[in-house]
């Protein structure tokens, strides 16, 4: 620890999280010790976003955005209380630790810093990547590429009644101060990709997309293979035009690899997040070391996959984000904790602390979710249906307070006989964690990862999902 | 309003304290700043809050949270007459040139073929809102009476072990619109809300959970009474709870469920959608029949029971009562001042502010068009002949809907009502096309219930196709 005994801070650069903000962070951290707070947390944040989007040949919507805040957090006992503000001034962040100390119960002092000793030398996670924001797509190159990718999908589509391209850009900086010796700063740049068509034929229509997302890679957009996209999304459009509604009930499905892996995400990931054991909502609780799902499936979480979109060099409280094993060989080997979870119930922070700003608390969230490869072709699984639904590309879904998920499919094929026959729409895929997870009784060796966004307690956050193409022996199948 | 000077963030337009917007200083410094970069033409939204909100776990403070948020949203005109917009919530002097310097730079890539302008109501009388502001209570008072509603839903049946989803929360707000033509819209307003969400779980049966709302325009004035009452009417409700064999049935949608359904699908009656070919309605579709020739739908923001409703949208138009659906035939499309330009008509209130402007509903009135007979009449679930599936509450809207296709696909909550007995479903889902939903209402029963959406009686739709897990 590097003590200091600054009573009256310098003003800190209001441009840039550096070192010229200890002085106050430390007054902060050492006011709310001394009000009796076991621990105090400030989290600040700026951020640049952009926005772009284009429909057919236009650019219709660039809607750049911009911010600064601050969350801070106190912890007593097992109760916290957190107080947001745009205000980043001295008197405006007194203010903020003065109301969450008051949620506890506890005064503001004049002075005094009882138990909190200084924050250590930063640990900047942001080093090296000052160049990120400058170094990504300005406006004309990102609206170029956004009406080639539009462009492309006129050329590659047909019945094309709407073509989308959008672009986002997400720019933050955060540094984060606790009175546990926290003290880090980290730069993180998030772009996504995303084209949309909807094509109608008299009564027939489809609607399709496709994101493409990263963190930390300022060329993703020049790099970006708009060609191969557009014809992803043109083929899937093309094949679901005509295609009949599905026939409701139980069947086995075949899931394919990348945003296929919504289904752990959903039916199980949120529910191996300690927010759910805190709340008595998950069935797994009390399994650590039981088998929770079939013996194929390995389910890993991680925050350190390069480009991947939730990957992360430090969480949003200031931990390095690990390779954390959920399932091994269908039995439940931990959950994802923050700074609360470990709290409250006990289980070892996991670098999983997220949040979608400064105005959320954080709470323990996926980063990079996804169960392992097996052994398999994607073939041999489709092989091994006599007549099932085979699910291409998934929508979103979610889960609800009793452990029941649902999901949308948003391309799929019936599979007869062990092989793909037509193309079928509007099915949901619904069912109960505990009763699906043992059901995956066959898993491929094709995995990949998909980007996606995931909305929870702490707000919308950049994730990963994946899998390799995998084998639901039995699911219940929405439709008409 | 006053303001209250600078922090160490020199000319802020909110004082730090109170959080208040001062339209006057604001309008000052952007003409004088738009002055400086020659720009001449230019409007700006903005807001800002103050939140106190509680969540209690078993008799315990879960979270307390507090927030002060502020935002504007800035547009500008160039000189070839294209808009450039940018947001912050940044109000210092700075950030505001920031957010005008970078909207001026946006309006090179504006959109020639679809730039908005000023709304010509943005100066148009606004509607007198019934609307009491209150001041907020202690935060330590909303525990206390957060931690008594758990304990009180806590202790209506011994199978509710947990009321896992829970939260008291109250606002203050402002919100402003300003325009360099003068128009200067201000709104101050005060809400509450209440959610209790319970679980129920008995020995050897899966877990069962059901919630309620309330809205109010403080805390003190929440029916916090009724809210414990029904979420444990309906958690309760569902513990005896039986699967449903895959089918075709004669469906009662709740007031809530319905709203839900038609708000996801509102890009039916969206000007916006309609403009972009994303709508399953197209400008030939204005007095053609959507729905059966009793069924109407209007959207009215005025309505004394939207807790919270805008006396204005982002471009300042005044809110009011529009008819989209009549006799089952539609009517007329939510508008912009951009979509209203297109289709020569009014902008409807139903705005947001953007480069370009998303337009959305505010909130539904569902029911009998007068004169029409209203359907099937006497309708009631519990003396119908057959099999009813009572859909309490839908969910996953955003990932079963195809708005553009018009299809969806939806898990609920609800029960299986024969014989004039309810039994809870245990999973399913609900299927069909709106289109042929909305030509498939046989009727309506009962009042029409006032919810945080909208208005709506209980309504019948017969033919639609359950997937159960029987």
């Amino acid at each position: 620890m590097v003590a200091t005994s600054q009573l009256q801070p310098s003003p800190p650069c209001l441009d840039v999280f550096d070192p010229s903000w200890q002085g106050r962070l430390e007054e902060l951290l050492g006011q709310g010790r001394a009000a009796g707070a076991d621990l105090v947390e400030v989290f600040l944040e700026r951020t640049d976003h952009l926005g772009v989007l284009a429909e057919q040949e236009a650019i219709t919507s660039v809607s750049p955005a911009f911010g600064m805040g601050a969350g801070i957090r106190v912890f007593r006992g097992e109760r916290d209380g957190f107080v947001s503000t745009n205000d980043l001034s001295a008197k405006g962040l007194r203010q903020a630790l003065e109301q969450a100390l008051g949620m506890l119960g506890l005064e503001l002092l004049t002075n005094g810093r009882n138990g909190f000793e200084g924050l250590p030398e930063l640990r900047d996670h942001g080093a090296g990547k000052s160049d990120w924001l400058s170094g990504s797509p300005q406006l004309a190159e990102a609206t170029a590429r956004l009406l080639e990718g539009t462009a492309l999908l006129e050329r590659h589509g047909k019945h094309l009644q709407a073509r989308r391209g959008s672009y986002a850009r997400d720019w933050q900086e955060v540094l984060v101060a606790a009175s546990d010796g926290t003290f880090a700063r980290d730069v993180r740049l998030h772009q996504s990709l995303g084209l949309n068509v909807l094509a109608a034929d008299g009564e027939h229509r489809s609607s399709i997309g496709r994101r493409y997302g990263s963190h930390g890679r300022p060329d993703q957009l020049r790099s970006w293979d708009a060609e191969a996209s557009a014809l992803e999304v043109c083929e899937s459009a093309g094949a679901m035009l005509y295609a009949d509604y599905v026939e409701a009930g139980q069947m086995p499905a075949v899931l394919a690899n990348r945003f296929g892996g919504v289904i752990f995400h959903e039916a199980c990931g949120h529910l191996l997040e300690t927010t759910q054991v805190e709340r008595g909502t998950t069935p797994f609780a009390e399994k650590v070391g039981e088998p929770i799902a079939h013996e194929a499936v390995t389910a890993i979480d991680e925050g350190l996959s390069d480009g991947a979109f939730g990957s992360l060099s430090m969480d949003d409280e200031g931990m390095e984000p690990q390779r954390t094993v959920l399932i091994e060989n269908g039995i439940l080997k931990r959950f994802l904790s923050d700074r609360a979870g470990e709290l409250r119930t006990g289980h070892a922070r996991t670098g999983s602390g997220r949040r979608q700003s400064h105005a959320f608390a954080a709470a323990s969230r996926m980063r990079n979710t996804y169960i392992g490869a097996g052994q398999h072709t994607p073939e041999q699984l489709i092989a091994s249906v006599d007549k099932g639904l085979y699910c291409k590309s998934m929508g979103g879904g979610s889960v609800g307070p009793t452990g029941q998920f649902n999901f949308a499919v948003e391309e799929g094929y019936l599979i007869e006989n062990g092989k793909l026959t037509k193309p079928v729409k509007g099915a949901t895929l619904i069912g109960e964690a505990k009763e699906v997870m043992p059901r995956i009784s066959m898993c491929a060796n094709d995995l990949d990862l998909a980007a996606g966004f995931c909305g929870s307690v702490s707000g919308s956050v950049f994730v990963t999902v994946g899998q390799p193409h995998i084998k639901v022996d039995s699911i219940t199948v929405g439709g008409r | 309003m006053g303001t209250t000077p600078a922090t160490d963030h020199s000319n802020t337009m909110t004082s730090g304290a109170a959080g208040t917007l001062n339209a006057g200083e604001l309008r000052d410094q952007l003409a004088q700043l738009a002055q400086q970069h020659g720009i001449s033409r230019w409007d700006l939204g903005a807001s800002c809050s103050t939140d106190t909100s509680v969540q209690v776990d078993r008799g315990e403070a879960k979270q307390m949270k507090g927030a002060q948020r502020s935002a504007i949203t800035v547009r500008v005109w160039n000189g070839d007459g294209l808009v450039g917009i940018t947001s912050t919530s940044d109000l210092s002097a700075s950030g505001l040139e920031k957010a005008l310097t970078g909207a001026r730079d946006a309006s090179a890539f504006g959109n020639p073929d679809d730039t908005p302008a000023f709304s010509p109501l943005a100066t148009a009388p606004l509607p007198q809102l019934e609307q009491p502001r209150h001041a907020p209570q202690p935060i330590l008072e909303l525990l206390s009476t957060l931690k008594q509603a758990e304990a009180d839903l806590l202790g209506r049946h011994p199978a509710i072990s947990t009321v896992p989803y829970n939260g008291l929360a109250q606002r203050s707000s402002e919100r402003l619109y300003l325009n360099s033509a003068g128009a200067c819209r201000h709104q101050a307003l005060s809400t509450a809300s209440l959610y209790l969400y319970a679980r129920a779980e008995e020995t050897g049966r899966k877990p069962r959970s059901a919630g309620a709302v309330r809205l109010a325009y403080g805390a003190g004035e929440l029916d916090v009474s009724g809210c414990i009452a029904e979420a444990a009417e309906r958690t309760i409700s569902h513990l005896a709870y039986a699967p449903i064999d895959t089918g075709h049935y004669t469906c009662v949608f709740s007031p809530e469920a319905f709203l839900d359904l038609i708000g996801a699908f509102a890009s039916l009656f969206n000007a916006r959608a309609v403009l972009d070919g994303v709508s399953l309605s197209s400008r030939e579709s204005l007095g053609k029949p959507l729905a059966v020739p009793f069924l109407s739908i209007h959207d009215n923001g005025l309505h004394p029971g939207n807790i919270g409703a805008s006396a204005f949208d982002g471009e300042g138009t005044p809110t009011q009562r529009l008819a989209l659906l009549e006799g089952g035939l539609l009517r007329n499309f939510l508008h912009s001042e951009a979509t209203a330009r297109a289709f020569g008509v009014a902008p409807t209130g139903h705005a947001g502010l953007g480069a370009k402007v998303s337009v959305g509903a505010d909130w539904l009135e569902v029911g009998p068009t007068p004169g029409s007979g209203g359907g099937q009449q006497g309708l009631d679930r519990f003396h119908a002949d057959g099999p009813i599936v009572w859909i309490d509450s839908l969910s996953a809207l955003h990932a079963g809907v195809k708005a553009s296709q018009g299809s969806f696909s939806l898990p609920f909550d609800g029960w299986l009502i024969q014989g004039g007995e309810p039994r809870s479903i245990e999973a399913a889902t609900v299927a069909g096309d709106i289109r042929q939903l909305l030509k498939a209402i046989v009727g309506f029963e009962g009042e029409a219930k006032v919810t945080p959406d909208g208005l709506c009686p209980h309504v019948w739709v017969e033919g639609l196709s359950i997937t159960g897990e029987a």
